[in-house]
């Protein structure tokens, strides 16, 4: 399900909503789950420890610093995830801003929660298919000091290009543009929830709260 | 060598490579085609087994030997890929195989999706496809493809700078469409336009989800086809795949019967694949398909089949229309972009593009104007012009099978268009006049459409891709050339069977109640055959005549579109007058777009207000009050961006208004507004362009991944004083800072503000900008106070 309140959300939208804006939204985000499902691929890697130093086995991948240290802490493995709306969202968005320009950014807001809701089909169904194992909440390249350059070994350990379409830029971008990857951990205690809002939030790198500190308190 | 080998019986080709080096025990990691350096053994090993297991074609390990990939490695393209094929040779060395120069996709999206140019894609290929090719290449693979533009690049680089045979196949998912959106039938009759020598689908799906595409494939193409599975679907978990060798033969066997007579295996397949292929088919024959060419125009994801009436837009043309002529000249695409917009939202099915104007570059233009369009627009086009050269640099870049507008029957134009239409598969109209100008009767008509015809064949331009255009004139001048043209129209459809291209609007000029006439006109021809009508499909009198005719033809089945178009509308009942106690400052606030222009347009025709003073007394304080609102939290950013585009309305009534009477546009001052190098994500800035726009400022908008250079370049030839720069990623942060930094090396530097995601005012000033945007109200406070 496509969450409208959070895609409002995204765009700044505090306290009551216009009925009128509400309407639009929701006509936008029909139309949007309509012609668009988020597609994603998920891996498993055992995890490597070698003192501090935390690695996927057999991809080359290291995950360094804090964030995947503490989030990792009691996981064994951990799970790689790509979803993505495709370049057919590009285009919609595309066809929208060259009609109303206050539809696209509806539609871009709305775009942004499809994909994280993409994200958490992925995990239910990680969920159905290793029962018993406990997952850490997901996280992002460039979410705490998860460095963003893993990105291009992480669509790779992946076969993201070949298996969803998505292309990493020169400058670290994700193509198409609505497309997040994550880790999750994995393992066999209950894993606390330690992150809040931002990490799952596409919108974070755009974010005007995140940019003065503050978040949107979902 | 045996000619055309891909041609005859069935050709079995080779299975993965990089699963085959997995099992061997080649740890994963590092880019493959450097093993072409540093494992030259392994990778000659595996060319070897599957040459030995039965190939007649191996593929080189050349997949990702561009120079894009291989930027950072310290080795060339001309060295990995001389390796490449040298090895795969050597393998083979003693077997019957040939060897192919694999090129995969490039690892990074075109235009418009991503930033990467077409020409620059073309000249990658380019260079792989010569060094393959002078490594004694037998042919080139182009596959794995997603994106149909990437593949038309790769097939014309092939083609124009080698003599090599070459296959093409791309990656479809189980609903028959590409991550890109691209469809079989635009896949298949694209790729056949351009000469491409055997099609077919490769990797992401098993034999068995690839059968029905496979059937698909084979009803759309008269080419040999090639289907190149994965073994199965990958586990999710582990990312293996697990179809066994002898249920992937058999599965793979029944595309056989489907009409597929080049078989291979993607990922997870090995040597022991082939083996149970070539054990399958040994005794087998290829099966006989039957394909009959249907008139088709298409883009990627738009295939569009002539088998009923489609309607071709016409506005796009600046003949008769004073500001589309100003939008050429002042190369407003945008404006080009909206007209097209309103056409396929009216119901257009293509699209005619004429920007021949005086003062207009044509090469130039019209390739320009091909890009904008199919950035946002889902329409086949037309490309309408008599200038060679420009049909060529817009069916170039034209991603898709096109149509070309037009020839006629004079030997000098046929010569001179035809190999063009040719070379780029287009479809092609052709009018039935001469050097000699129109025939007067039905019969001459026919006969030079015969010409045509026959011109077109000799070019090896299948027969279906001609549209006979049999000439529309103007009944108020020449009264018996209406029924003259209708007996034409019938003639070309019931001798030669060809679609039929008409232009209506002609026939009513210079009468009164211009659409009545042409509408039955237009009704008369759709009778006599006419399946192409030229028309304006913005007055719904000609798209309600279609509509009807569908329905009486049978074509549009149990009515739904019809139904569908009228179901809820009240016949006849009038429509409530805009102005109906509505003021103009009330509806931009409220964001009504069709009621501010309608406003704004009684109010300039009573000449109740001059253009300047309608914008500066009314439309601008209206936004400054939806302004304020967006400050204070109580109007959001979806309603700011609505009363905006009201206020687009009225500027564009001012404009046409200026435009009528030769007045020199409303323009408050100019400025640039770019994302910064390596940023390809531009709704920020778009965003800042409309609100601007609308306060009537002029903005050269230059797009996203804009390097520093172009930006000093814009700056300089146009005296630009304000320029405005968006960066969304912390990695592009330095990027606009050396923009910056080369724009106050101009002796007088413009003002610079900066604003999008990542940026903060600490980093505005540390740049040396002169202004931050937290967002785009603040754009607009920073113009008024740089330009007024």
């Amino acid at each position: 399900m496509l969450n409208v309140e959070e895609a409002l959300r995204y765009l700044g939208v505090r306290g009551p909503v216009p009925d009128g804006l509400r309407g639009q939204a929701e006509d936008v985000a029909a139309q949007l789950t309509a012609r668009i499902t988020p597609r994603f691929v998920y891996r498993v890697f055992p995890l490597l420890r070698e003192g501090e130093r935390l690695s996927l086995s057999g991809t080359g991948i290291v995950l360094p610093g804090r964030t995947a240290g503490t989030l990792l802490a009691q996981c064994d493995q951990a799970v790689l995830l790509a979803c993505t709306l495709g370049s057919g969202f590009d285009a919609m968005l595309r066809a929208e801003q060259a009609r109303d320009m206050a539809r696209a950014v509806l539609l871009d807001a709305c775009g942004s929660a499809w994909v994280e809701s993409g994200c958490d089909a992925a995990e239910a169904q990680l969920q159905r298919r290793l029962p018993g194992r406990y997952r850490t909440d997901r996280f992002s390249p460039g979410y705490g000091d998860l460095p963003l350059q893993v990105q291009p070994q992480v669509c790779a350990a992946l076969d993201a290009g070949r298996r969803l379409g998505l292309s990493v830029t020169e400058s670290l971008l994700l193509n198409p543009a609505k497309s997040v990857t994550a880790v999750i951990g994995l393992s066999d205690t209950p894993q606390r929830a330690r992150i809040r809002g931002c990490a799952y939030c596409s919108m974070r790198e755009s974010c005007t709260l995140r940019k003065g500190g503050n978040h949107c308190g979902s | 060598m045996e000619a055309e080998f891909w041609k005859n019986g069935i050709l079995l080709l080779d299975g993965a490579m990089g699963t085959v080096l997995q099992q061997k025990g080649l740890p994963p990691g590092g880019q493959p085609e450097l093993l072409n350096r540093s494992a030259p053994e392994w990778i000659a090993s595996v060319s070897r087994e599957y040459a030995l297991a039965g190939s007649q074609v191996v593929y080189a390990n050349t997949f990702g030997a561009n120079r894009r990939k291989l930027a950072h490695t310290g080795h060339s393209v001309q060295e990995i890929v001389t390796a490449g094929v040298t090895l795969a040779k050597q393998a083979v060395a003693g077997t019957p195989a040939r060897v192919a120069l694999d090129m995969g996709p490039l690892g990074e999206l075109l235009e418009p999706m991503g930033s990467l140019r077409f020409e620059e894609a073309y000249a990658l290929f380019g260079e792989m496809a010569r060094c393959g090719a002078a490594a004694g290449a037998d042919l080139v693979a182009i596959e794995t493809m997603t994106d149909l533009y990437e593949a038309k690049a790769a097939l014309l680089a092939v083609k124009e700078q080698t003599d090599l045979p070459v296959f093409v196949t791309m990656s479809f998912d189980e609903g028959g469409r590409t991550f890109t959106g691209c469809t079989i039938p635009s896949m298949a009759r694209t790729l056949e336009g351009l000469g491409a020598d055997a099609i077919g689908l490769n990797c992401s799906l098993g034999p068995d989800q690839l059968l029905p595409l496979l059937r698909q494939l084979c009803r759309h193409t008269r080419l040999p086809v090639i289907a190149k599975p994965n073994a199965g679907l990958p586990d999710p978990v582990d990312g293996h795949y697990h179809m066994a060798p002898e249920a992937f033969a058999a599965a793979l066997l029944r595309g056989l019967e489907a009409g597929v007579t080049i078989f291979g295996g993607c990922c997870g397949t090995s040597p022991e694949y082939i083996r149970r292929l070539r054990a399958a088919l040994a005794d087998k024959h290829p099966v006989p398909r039957r394909y009959a060419g249907k008139a088709f125009v298409c883009t990627p994801t738009r295939p569009l089949r002539l088998d009923g009436v489609r309607v071709i837009g016409e506005r796009i043309n600046p003949t008769g229309k004073k500001r589309f002529q100003q939008a050429l000249l002042e190369e407003d695409l945008d404006y080009i972009l909206d007209v097209a917009v309103q056409q396929e939202d009216a119901g257009a099915d293509i699209l005619d593009v004429n920007v021949g104007y005086p003062g207009v570059d044509e090469v130039d233009m019209l390739p320009r104007v091909v890009r904008k369009l199919q950035s946002a627009v889902a329409l086949p086009l037309q490309l309408d012009s008599s200038n060679p050269d420009a049909l060529e640099a817009g069916l170039r870049v034209y991603n898709g099978k096109a149509a070309v507008n037009s020839v006629n029957g004079d030997p000098e134009v046929l010569a001179r268009i035809l190999p063009i239409v040719k070379k780029y598969g287009a479809s092609v109209v052709g009018l039935t006049l001469d050097e000699h100008g129109l025939p007067q009767t039905a019969r001459a008509r026919l006969d030079i459409a015969r010409r045509i015809l026959d011109a077109v064949l000799s070019y090896d331009i299948p027969r279906e891709d001609l549209w006979i255009d049999c000439l529309t004139l103007t009944v108020s001048a020449q009264q018996s050339q209406a029924t003259e043209t209708l007996r034409a129209v019938r003639a070309v459809r019931e001798e030669l069977g060809l679609a039929t291209v008409l232009g209506v609007s002609n026939i009513s000029f210079g009468l009164p109640n211009r659409a009545l006439i042409t509408q039955s006109f237009l009704i008369q021809a759709l009778n006599m055959g006419l399946t192409l009508p030229i028309l304006n499909p913005n007055q719904r009198e000609m798209m309600d005549a279609v509509a009807a005719f569908r329905v009486l033809s049978g074509e549009d089945r149990a009515c739904r579109d019809y139904v569908e178009r009228f179901a809820g509308t009240v016949s006849a009942a009038p429509a409530a007058a805009p102005g109906a106690g509505l003021e103009l400052e009330e509806a931009v606030m409220r964001g009504l777009r069709t009621e501010a222009g309608q406003l704004a347009r009684q109010a300039l025709q009573q000449g109740r207000e001059s253009e300047l003073s309608l914008v500066e007394r009314q439309l601008i304080p209206a936004l400054d009050k939806v302004g304020e609102g967006y400050e204070r939290g109580r109007v959001f950013l979806p309603q700011l961006l609505s009363a905006a585009q009201a206020a687009q309305a009225v500027f564009e009534a001012v404009r046409a208004s200026l435009a009528a009477r030769g007045g020199e546009p409303v323009r408050k001052g100019r400025l640039v507004v770019a994302t910064v190098k390596g940023d390809i994500h531009d709704i920020g800035k778009n965003i800042v362009k409309t609100m601007l726009e609308n306060y009537g400022y002029e903005v050269i908008d230059q797009g996203r991944d804009v390097p520093p250079e172009a930006i000093l370049e814009t700056v300089q030839a146009r005296a630009v004083r304000l320029v405005g720069l968006s960066a969304l990623m912390t990695t592009t942060l330095p990027a606009m800072e050396e923009t910056i930094r080369l724009l106050h090396s101009l002796p007088e530097p413009p003002v610079i503000w900066v604003g999008g995601a990542v940026v903060t005012p600490e980093h505005a000033r540390r740049m040396g900008a002169d202004y931050y945007a937290g967002d785009a109200r603040a754009s607009v406070e920073i113009a008024r106070k740089v330009l007024g």
